[in-house]
This record gives structure tokens, C-alpha cells and sequence, in this order.
């Protein structure tokens, strides 16, 4: 039996509202004991002591929207590096998309993957299946056998559903087998050529605009197949006001829909990409000043449930070209963490509500069961100073993609150490 | 990519002694080292630009003048003409701009080529560095590229058309050529007429011929209107005599054959009737209205034969004439703000 007991941590556990000095107790994998003050003689006895010193203790992020290079692209990112990384930035669990090469749209994908990922390391890897066969969205994928091989839930990777009747039914059959349907909300035909948010700058620059309607339009359109089948539907990175404020009617009106963003959404906006520069380059668009302002209120109010790092590996050389032509796209798994926290030292959220949207909300929307510092969890943690300031800089990255955003940015927060099932997967 | 060398001026010609009579003024002294777009620009550096335009238009014009070149400020310097879209009269310009100040000219034609443009664009970008040119003169179909271009190069740049962006030498030869016929920019009317969304000159000249003073109007269909041009200080009008009236100057703008019949314009037919420029429609102009156009004219469609034709009000052969004055009052620029390279 291995047991760990950290000390003099400040346990952080939005599950509990519990934000308070304290220890933890990880026995085989499992949260045992976690409480406010010192553990007793009991907790310590055979027990490995992990000396915290005052650092944050919460449950290892959630990281529920991940694209991986492999299998299909290795070279840009492979599995190991991945979770390794994940593991550094604080993450005890990603969830990957299906638009992999080749897709994963087949149980048996969903098999050898998950088994690799075992064998791996790092953090623990979940996955979502394609919600149509090769993603192309037509015809729909064994949604019910890559259920029973683990599929968290479905997802179109980075291409929305544009066919309302195969909307339809993909959701009334993940409703079904009680699955989150994930949604990348763009209307396609009216974006097709967009190179970046559409309006005064994309004017300036003579780039070609994506209206940022075409996120609301898709939202509108599923929430009443939402209703006619009361399937469970995510909205992923979602960047705009227009899509929030019919989100927030939803919820108020008892649908099961929920949604996360990205920090890109709530740090930058349109301006950034004034200089061309292809780093800034993201899909969705980076959205105008009211928008990144209402993500941000989005988050503090509850109506964005989950922040997500909304990882891509991209090449270098599909990024040094014009802006319109370059791949859209950026690392995220190093700084998912740093940058939510930006909002807690901004003074947007509390550090509950923080951890909240990175691990609890996540992990209840596709059924992980973790999230929390509850005996009887798994012992996912995450340990982390909130203060100490960095900046960013992609050359330092573990992940192997390297582009970033946010760039010679400055930041607090650093992570100690991540732990999967009571064991350390990454120490500082 | 495909090349074809082109030597300037013979070795030894005679400095002509008229460099400096004909006109007032020494080379213009930017503050950048590329001239990227007119966005950034002040009214003095582009004023000053002008106004030597103005000179180098007299010397080129004049009967009495010897034959170019007319100066030896590009003598021993490498011009890279670098068209990734096809132009005939850009780059016809620049070439001869440069021969007419003793530059050696080499043109590059990109265009056509299966190749990413992107991967293309740096990779070109790479070789030809290693050339060692002193100014590289591209166009490319993508917005941003000449500034990506002069990130990656050591010679000066000049963006000659770069996607929907900016084609900053076309605006400042359309402004010369209103100078030079009207005697001034200030308190013009200009209106700016037909595809704006897609259109590099019209952001170009909305950037200058603001800057200088003019009162800009838009005359654009709704789908071919960007977004917040308003932002930009033009007042935007969707019927053309309502936007022309009054109108001292009457830019039109190219119509590409394949936005004709689609949605973003239903014919040729329709777009000539309610946008196209004739002789009923220009008489709500001002009396002595002058008309322009970048080229190439799409005949019968933004414009009809026998007023592009008008020798009396279409300054369209003028602005030909003129690109090439102006391109030189560029090219002289870049060259003396990078002083002599090794």
C-alpha cells in the first residue's frame, strides 16, 4: 500500500467551497483524508510526507479540449511529449480530438490509444469520438461502440455539424447513450474565407472578415434541436457576446448546455493582429474588446462552465507565410494554467472559481468523476505557487509546439508538481 | 520561379547635368526603411514624396531635358522587381523608374506558379537575400506579405500591391496626378467607386487623399462594402450619381471578372447599370470633374469606352505616365534613406 500525506498545503477545493490550510492523504491511488489543519498521527504513520510549504494544493487540471499531432503528425507532437507536458502545466487529465490522422472515429482507436496512453505516463489521456465518419458530416461513426470503449463524448474536431437533419440525429442518439455532444459553433458557409475576425481591423488590414455571428447562429440553430431532444451539448471555445448571451438563455431556461473558452479569448483581442503576425492566427478569431469582455464576465457569472487550453500543434512552416494563408492555431498546455490565473489577479474570479472552471466543471460535463478533493477520488493534484511571476516564452515550452500568443507575456503562477492517481507524473 | 535579368542604365553613361535643375528639393528622407503602405506615413513625408514626384514628371516630360537616365542615385544598386500576381504596367513602372535613376533591374514573375504562395514567398524571400539586392519591389495576393517579406530580407522593400492591404506608390501617383492637373488635394471631393472590399487602391487612397485633406465618399454595391469603413472617414453611399455628385474627382475601381456572377454581384449587366460610370451618370459630377482608374479597365463594366476615353476629363493615360515619376520619388527614397550597402 503506498500512502503520501501532504502538509501545510492550501487545499483548494471548489467541490467543497474549501479554501482553507491543510493536508491530504492519498492512499493506492485515492484521496483517503483532506481536511483543514494538521494531520494527525494516524495520517502520517507509513506515509511518504509531502511538505507543500503553503503552496496550493487542488485537483490536477481537466483539460477538456486538446488536439494531438498523434497519431498521424508525431513529428509536430507526439503522445509522450504531450502528457509529459500536459503533466508540467499542471494537467492530471486531457481530453483529445478526434481529428487526428487517421480520425478516430472506430472503437478500436479509441482501445489502442487510451492503452498507449497508459503505458506513457504523464497525465491520463481521455478521449472524444468523431461524431462522423472521417469527420466529414455525413455519415455518423459507432457512436454506442466507441461509447463502450470510453469516448467521454463526441465531437466534429474542428468542424461544425452544418447539416441540421445530421444534427439532429447525432444528437438525439448521443441523447441516447447520454453522452455530451461537443460543438465547434461556426457557421462554415459564411466563414469559409474569413482570415480573421470580421470589422474595423480586418478592414484596415485588408484581411478577409469572419463575422462573429457565425458562432451564434449555429448555437441558436442547435438550441432548438436541444430542445426537440434533450441531448447534452457542449459549446466549445466559445469567443463571442452574441453566443453568450444565447447560451446564458438557454441556461436560465433549464437546457442541458454548457461551454467552455480559451485564454486567448479572454486575454487578447482583434488588435493583436495588427503586425500580421500568424501566432495570433486562432480559430475562432481573436474577437473584438467587447466580446474578450464578455467572456471574462461570462466566467465569473457561471455561464462559461470550463476554460480549455485548446492545444494545437502547428508547424512552424504552416505559420511562417502571409497571415491569410497560415494555419490557424497555438500551444497551449504550458500556460492554461498561468493565464486562467491572470484572472484571478486581475481580480475577475476568486481562486475557488479559477480551479473551478479548470478541473471540476470539466470533469462533471463528461462524467470523469474527478475535479475534487472528496475521499474516494482519485488522487489527480495539482501543486502550485499562484504568485510567482514568469514570462512566457514558447522557446521554454515542454510541449514540443512552440508558438504562442502570448509571447514575452507576463505572468504568475507556477507549478510545483502534478500527481495521477497519488503518483507524481511531473516535480519542478 | 522564373527569371529574366535585365541591366539598367549601359556602364559610363553621362550623369546628366538636369538632375537637380528642373526640379526644387534632394531626395525625399523617410523615416522607414520600406516603404510598406501609406497607413503610418505623415503628411510631411508624403507631401515630400509628392512633391519630388512632381519634379521627376517635369524632367520626363520635358523637350529640352537629355535622355535618362536622369540620375545615378540607383547606380550600382540591385532593384528586384518580385510578382507573385501577374501586372504588366506595375512592373513596367518600377522598371523603368529605377532604369531612369541608374539602377539595375531584375524581374522575377511568381505568378502562375503551382507552389503555396506562403512557402513560396520565404523561400524566395531567403534566395534572393542572398543576392544581396538593395530593393526589393513585390507584389503578392496576400495581405501582410511585403511586410513579412522585409522581415525576412535585408534590402529595403516596397510593397507594390500586397492582397486587399495597401498599394501605397498607386495612391501616391494618383495623388500626384491630381496635383499636378488640379494644383491641389485639399478640399477636393474625391469619390472612391466599385469594389472596396477587395480593393488595395481604394485603402490606399483613403489613407492619403485623408491625410492630405480631401472629403472622401465610397460608392460601393453592399456586398462589396468592408466592414466599419466608416471608421476610415469616408461617407459611404450604395448609389452612384447620389455619391458623385458634386465630385471634383471620380476614382473607379476594377470589378474582377470572377465577382460578376455570383453573389456578390448578380451580372455584368446589372453591375454596369447601377455602378458603371458613363457620360449621363457623370454629368451629377462637378462641371470640371476629372475621372480615374488604377487599371486594368474592365470596359462596359465599371466603366464605359467613351468616357475613359474623354481626353478632356479621364486622366487614366496620365496616371501611367505619372506611376513612373513617382515610383522614382520612392525608389530614390529607400534608396538614400539605406544609405550605401556592402
Amino acid at each position: 500500500m503506498t500512502r503520501t500525506l501532504f502538509t501545510n498545503a492550501r487545499l483548494l477545493d471548489p467541490a467543497q467551497a474549501l479554501d482553507a490550510a491543510g493536508y491530504l492523504l492519498a492512499e493506492d491511488g485515492l484521496i483517503t483524508a483532506a481536511g483543514a489543519g494538521n494531520a494527525d498521527a494516524d495520517h502520517r504513520k507509513g506515509a511518504e510526507i509531502v511538505d507543500c510549504k503553503g503552496a496550493c494544493l487542488a485537483p490536477g487540471l481537466v483539460d477538456m479540449r486538446v488536439q494531438s499531432a498523434d497519431p498521424g503528425a508525431e513529428h509536430l507532437e507526439d503522445l509522450h511529449t504531450l502528457l509529459h507536458a500536459a503533466a508540467s502545466g499542471g494537467i492530471s487529465t486531457i481530453v483529445a480530438l478526434p481529428n487526428a490522422k487517421p480520425v478516430i472515429d472506430d472503437a478500436s482507436m479509441i482501445d489502442s490509444l487510451s492503452l498507449r496512453a497508459t503505458r506513457i505516463g504523464g497525465a491520463r489521456l481521455r478521449l472524444y469520438g468523431a461524431a462522423t465518419r472521417k469527420l466529414r458530416g455525413k455519415a455518423m461513426a459507432e457512436l454506442g461502440l466507441m461509447a463502450e470503449a470510453g469516448a467521454v463524448g463526441f465531437s466534429n474536431g474542428t468542424r461544425c455539424i452544418m447539416d441540421s437533419l445530421v444534427m439532429r440525429r447525432l444528437l438525439a442518439y448521443t441523447a441516447m447513450l447520454d453522452r455530451p455532444f461537443i460543438q465547434h459553433c461556426e457557421d462554415h458557409n459564411l466563414t469559409a474565407a474569413g482570415e480573421m475576425n470580421e470589422g474595423e481591423i480586418s478592414t484596415r488590414l485588408g484581411l478577409i472578415g469572419a463575422p462573429a455571428e457565425a458562432e451564434a447562429i449555429i448555437i441558436d440553430r442547435d438550441l432548438h434541436l436541444i430542445r426537440m431532444t434533450g441531448a447534452r451539448y457542449h459549446a466549445a471555445h466559445i469567443s463571442t457576446h452574441a453566443a453568450i448571451e444565447s447560451i446564458r438563455r438557454a441556461k436560465a431556461e433549464g437546457l442541458p448546455v454548457t461551454a467552455d473558452t480559451a485564454p486567448p479569448y479572454f486575454m487578447l483581442n482583434e488588435m493583436a493582429v495588427s503586425t500580421y503576425d500568424t501566432a495570433f492566427k486562432l480559430s475562432p478569431p481573436l474577437r473584438s474588446e467587447d466580446d474578450r469582455q464578455a467572456v471574462i464576465a461570462a466566467l465569473a457569472d457561471g455561464t462559461i462552465d470550463a476554460i480549455a487550453s485548446d492545444h494545437v500543434p502547428v508547424d512552424g512552416d504552416a505559420k511562417a507565410q502571409p497571415f491569410g494563408p497560415s494555419q490557424p492555431g497555438a500551444s497551449g498546455v504550458d500556460t492554461l494554467l498561468a493565464l486562467t490565473l491572470s484572472l484571478v489577479h486581475q481580480g475577475h474570479l476568486d481562486l475557488l472559481r479559477a480551479i473551478e472552471l479548470l478541473s471540476l466543471a470539466p470533469s462533471t460535463i463528461l462524467d470523469l468523476g474527478g475535479g475534487a478533493l472528496i475521499p474516494g477520488t482519485a488522487a489527480d493534484l495539482v501543486m502550485f505557487d499562484a504568485d510567482s511571476s514568469h514570462i512566457i516564452r514558447g522557446g521554454t515550452f515542454a510541449s514540443s509546439s512552440r508558438i504562442t500568443p502570448f509571447e514575452g507575456m507576463p505572468v504568475q503562477g507556477r507549478v510545483l508538481a502534478t500527481y495521477v492517481a497519488g503518483a507524481p507524473v511531473f516535480r519542478a | 520561379m522564373t527569371g529574366q535579368s535585365q541591366t539598367g542604365a549601359p556602364d559610363g553613361a553621362a550623369t546628366p547635368e538636369s538632375t537637380r535643375k528642373t526640379g526644387s528639393g534632394s531626395p525625399v528622407s523617410l523615416p522607414h526603411r520600406h516603404l510598406l503602405g501609406i497607413e503610418g506615413l505623415s503628411p510631411i513625408d508624403i507631401m515630400a514624396l509628392i512633391d519630388r514626384g512632381d519634379m521627376f514628371a517635369d524632367l520626363i516630360q520635358s523637350d529640352t531635358a537629355p535622355p535618362p537616365p536622369f540620375s545615378e542615385t540607383l547606380r550600382g544598386r540591385t532593384i528586384i522587381n518580385l510578382f507573385f500576381e501577374n501586372s504588366t504596367r506595375t512592373r513596367v513602372s518600377f522598371e523603368l523608374a529605377a532604369k531612369h535613376l541608374g539602377g539595375s533591374v531584375l524581374n522575377i514573375n511568381v505568378a502562375g506558379s503551382s507552389v503555396k504562395k506562403g512557402e513560396t514567398l520565404l523561400d524566395t524571400a531567403t534566395t534572393l537575400n542572398a543576392m544581396h539586392p538593395h530593393i526589393l519591389v513585390v507584389r503578392h495576393n496576400c495581405s501582410g506579405a511585403a511586410k513579412l517579406l522585409s522581415q525576412h530580407v535585408d534590402a529595403a522593400v516596397i510593397n507594390a500591391g500586397d492582397g486587399r492591404h495597401e498599394h501605397p506608390t498607386q495612391a501616391l501617383l494618383d495623388a500626384l496626378t491630381i496635383k499636378r492637373r488640379v494644383g491641389r488635394i485639399q478640399g477636393l471631393k474625391i469619390a472612391i467607386c466599385g469594389d472596396i472590399a477587395n480593393s488595395r487602391v481604394a485603402r490606399s487612397n483613403i489613407h492619403l487623399l485623408a491625410t492630405l485633406g480631401a472629403e472622401i465618399r465610397l460608392v460601393c454595391p453592399t456586398t462589396l462594402l468592408p466592414a466599419a469603413i466608416d471608421m476610415m472617414g469616408v461617407e459611404v453611399f450604395t448609389d452612384l450619381e447620389d455619391g458623385i455628385r458634386g465630385a471634383d474627382i471620380v476614382m473607379m475601381l476594377r470589378l474582377q471578372t470572377e465577382r460578376m456572377e455570383g453573389t456578390e454581384t448578380p451580372s455584368q449587366r446589372e453591375y454596369f447599370n447601377l455602378f458603371g460610370l458613363d457620360r449621363t451618370k457623370l454629368m451629377r459630377a462637378a462641371p470640371n470633374a476629372l475621372i480615374m482608374h488604377p487599371g486594368p479597365m474592365n470596359r462596359g463594366v465599371e466603366i464605359d469606352s467613351a468616357t475613359a476615353d474623354d481626353v478632356e476629363k479621364s486622366l487614366i493615360r496620365t496616371q501611367v505616365e505619372i506611376g513612373v515619376a513617382a515610383r522614382m520619388a520612392c525608389l530614390e527614397a529607400l534608396a538614400s534613406a539605406n544609405g550605401d550597402r556592402t
